[in-house]
């Protein structure tokens, strides 16, 4: 026993070695795209950011109504305050301060830490909805097209009846049945966004079916399982990186949306819930609105150019 | 003398597909025996290959189907077990080598990750122990350096390479019985040259019951012990490998020897058999072969040639004999 952690050990590590390879030669792939590298970049950026920035930043659920809505620094704006003794409004000129980098929303609260504190919600909501899609897409699309026959035939018209449902109507119908918590949203986003995986997963796997490795595994007596799972699967895994890659940013879209039209979970600061509350103080506070807007708007923006990056990498016909 | 491993009788496979009933097997009876070497031989789509993938039921069902005959190995019907019994038969007991080591082998896993894969399914060892055994025998198939190819992926091999890792793979569980699906077809002459010599070697180390498919009669020559010439889904002679070449009796498998180019005549068109494979959804009546063959007769259209024994070891199915 005392030999075999040792041989465990370089087994491994050969074995990551053996894997680097790879990830370099991808890498080196993806690295001609600058665009997807400054995706790449940006995500993560804003994963830190999710991960450490609530530490640093300040309570972004504390009110404070002396302070309520701050500019941004580097900008001043004239802001009129009533005054309930003289009963007489009165102009004042407020600029951004140190203590608000981005300003204070109309409680009062750090813009900052709103955002910052968002980027967690989002990046979650973004993760755990595409995950469970991804999951769910990939078993239904290999298993269609590894059994064919009527389990193919029954599994496609049901995606086929899902696709055909108004996804947005479907959500505010859950939503309004269970109530505007984040998990339910997340977890409806992530029910109804496999079928377009589904589809592509299983004409992949189709044709690697009938591919002579697959046939071949089964005549040393692998079980229908072990092909799946052991030869199908990690066929497929470049395609599930991306179809990932690219459908992070439409869940995080479809989160925001919801949350704008008013679905959204109210007690937990998502871009959406920002962006929602900031639109109703556009000509008084417009950074409240505009902040998240950019966030969304970069973040989507990250994951689709990386996205696209990696599809041309993993693709051996584009020439990078 | 029941030294036969490996016997397959009237067997039928049909494909039952929208353009009709394919007979791709339709009646073959042979029988591989103990470390023995037999060749199925044959042109394209004359069922070599189906013969082959029914003895372990690796064809796709639906279309595929066997419809009936027998496949018997060591007390087991093959054609009657269940699909879990074959499963641990496949690999462990008969083993298969397929024509295009480039496919059959899995892209995305290294060597080491499908011979071990494949080692632990059958034999109880773990990890460490059956990388041993896999590095021992990919040494053994002459590929240098085995313990760096096992962290190699396949398209990091050359094509012979890849071949002897995917005999090396079969070979992985001591199998009784190995398929060979024209290991040699995909490969140049130099790896071919190779391949067989690890064929002939197996035999003479291991007492390999081998059946080998090919379509090339250079390869039945050199590493053949018997042979079983198929035609539109039947065998139509089996014989020793020597008697099949210098005595054939069956008017295509004389033709088959006819098309081999002869180097001591430079000059000259290569000889071929006019004509082409029958379709396997209308197959001629009477004998498949009569609309090509020379020695065509009135019954040949009308009548199946039954079997007939030249010698005991001859055995050929054509009018001319009966």
């Amino acid at each position: 026993m005392t030999e075999m952690l040792p041989d465990k050990v370089r087994r491994i590590s050969q074995h990551l070695r053996s894997n680097t390879r790879l990830i370099n030669y991808y890498w080196q792939r993806t690295k001609r795209n600058k665009l997807a590298v400054c995706g790449l970049a940006f995500i993560i950026f804003l994963v830190a950011l999710a991960l450490i920035g609530p530490f640093f930043t300040l309570d972004p659920t504390v009110a404070n109504f002396e302070k309520k809505n701050m500019p941004p620094l580097g900008f001043t704006i004239e802001q009129s305050i009533y005054n309930i003794e003289t009963d007489e409004y009165t102009t004042k000129e407020i600029s951004g301060t140190w203590e608000h980098p981005l300003g204070t929303d109309s409680k009062g609260r750090d813009m900052l830490a709103m955002i910052v504190s968002g980027a967690r919600v989002s990046l979650l909501v973004g993760l755990i909805a595409t995950g469970i899609a991804i999951i769910l897409g990939t078993i239904i699309g290999v298993l269609s097209a590894y059994l064919g026959g009527w389990v193919d035939n029954a599994l496609m018209r049901f995606t086929d009846i899902m696709m055909t449902f108004p996804f947005f109507l479907l959500l505010v119908l859950i939503i309004f049945i269970f109530g505007p918590s984040l998990a339910f949203i997340v977890l409806a986003i992530g029910l109804t966004g496999w079928t377009g995986i589904a589809r592509l997963i299983r004409s992949e796997s189709l044709s690697l079916r009938t591919r002579e490795f697959i046939v071949a595994a089964k005549a040393l007596g692998a079980s229908d399982n072990r092909v799946i799972f052991h030869h199908l699967i990690p066929n497929v895994i470049s395609l599930i990186i991306v179809i990932a890659t690219l459908s992070i940013p439409g869940v995080i879209l479809a989160e925001a949306a919801l949350s704008f039209i008013g679905l959204g979970d109210p007690t937990v600061p998502s871009w959406g819930i920002i962006l929602e509350a900031g639109q109703y103080s556009l000509n008084t506070a417009w950074w409240v609105a505009v902040e998240p807007g950019i966030m969304l708007f970069l973040t989507v923006l990250a994951f689709n150019f990386l996205g696209d990056g990696l599809r041309d990498a993993f693709d051996p016909k584009s020439n990078v | 003398m029941n030294n036969a491993i490996l016997k397959v009788s009237d067997l039928k496979t049909y494909f039952f597909t929208s353009r009709g009933i394919v007979k791709a097997v339709d009646g073959v009876d042979f029988e591989l025996r103990r470390g023995e070497c037999l060749c199925l031989v044959g042109e394209s789509g004359c069922g070599k290959t189906v013969t082959a993938l029914s003895i372990l039921r690796l064809f796709d069902s639906p279309p595929g189907k066997i419809v009936c005959g027998k496949i018997s190995y060591d007390t087991l019907n093959l054609t009657k077990c269940s699909s879990k019994q074959l499963r641990q038969i496949r690999g462990k007991d008969i083993a298969m080598v397929f024509q295009e080591a480039q496919s059959a082998l899995n892209p995305v896993l290294t060597i080491g990750d499908q011979i071990i894969e494949q080692i632990k399914l059958h034999l109880p060892l773990d990890h460490i122990m059956a990388r041993d055994r896999a590095i021992t025998l990919l040494s053994e198939m002459g590929i240098p350096s085995a313990e760096r190819v096992m962290s190699y992926y396949p398209h990091q091999l050359s094509g012979g390479m890849k071949q002897r890792v995917l005999i090396a793979m079969s070979l992985s569980c001591d199998p009784q019985i190995l398929i060979a699906d024209e290991p040699t077809t995909a490969v140049d002459v130099t790896i071919k040259a190779q391949i067989l010599d690890i064929f002939r070697e197996l035999k003479a180390k291991r007492q390999m019951s081998t059946l080998f498919i090919t379509h090339d009669l250079a390869v039945v020559a050199e590493i053949g012990d018997r042979a079983t010439v198929m035609y539109g889904g039947k065998d139509v002679e089996t014989a020793s490998v020597s008697e099949i070449i210098s005595n054939p009796k069956h008017p295509y498998t004389s033709g088959l020897i006819d098309c081999l180019p002869d180097t001591s005549k430079s000059t000259g068109r290569l000889a071929s058999i006019p004509g082409t494979t029958p379709n396997p959804i209308q197959m001629p009546q009477g004998c498949a072969f009569h609309p090509r063959c020379p020695k065509v007769m009135k019954i040949c259209s009308r009548q199946e040639p039954p079997e007939t024994t030249i010698s005991k070891e001859h055995k050929v199915s054509c009018h001319l004999y009966t």
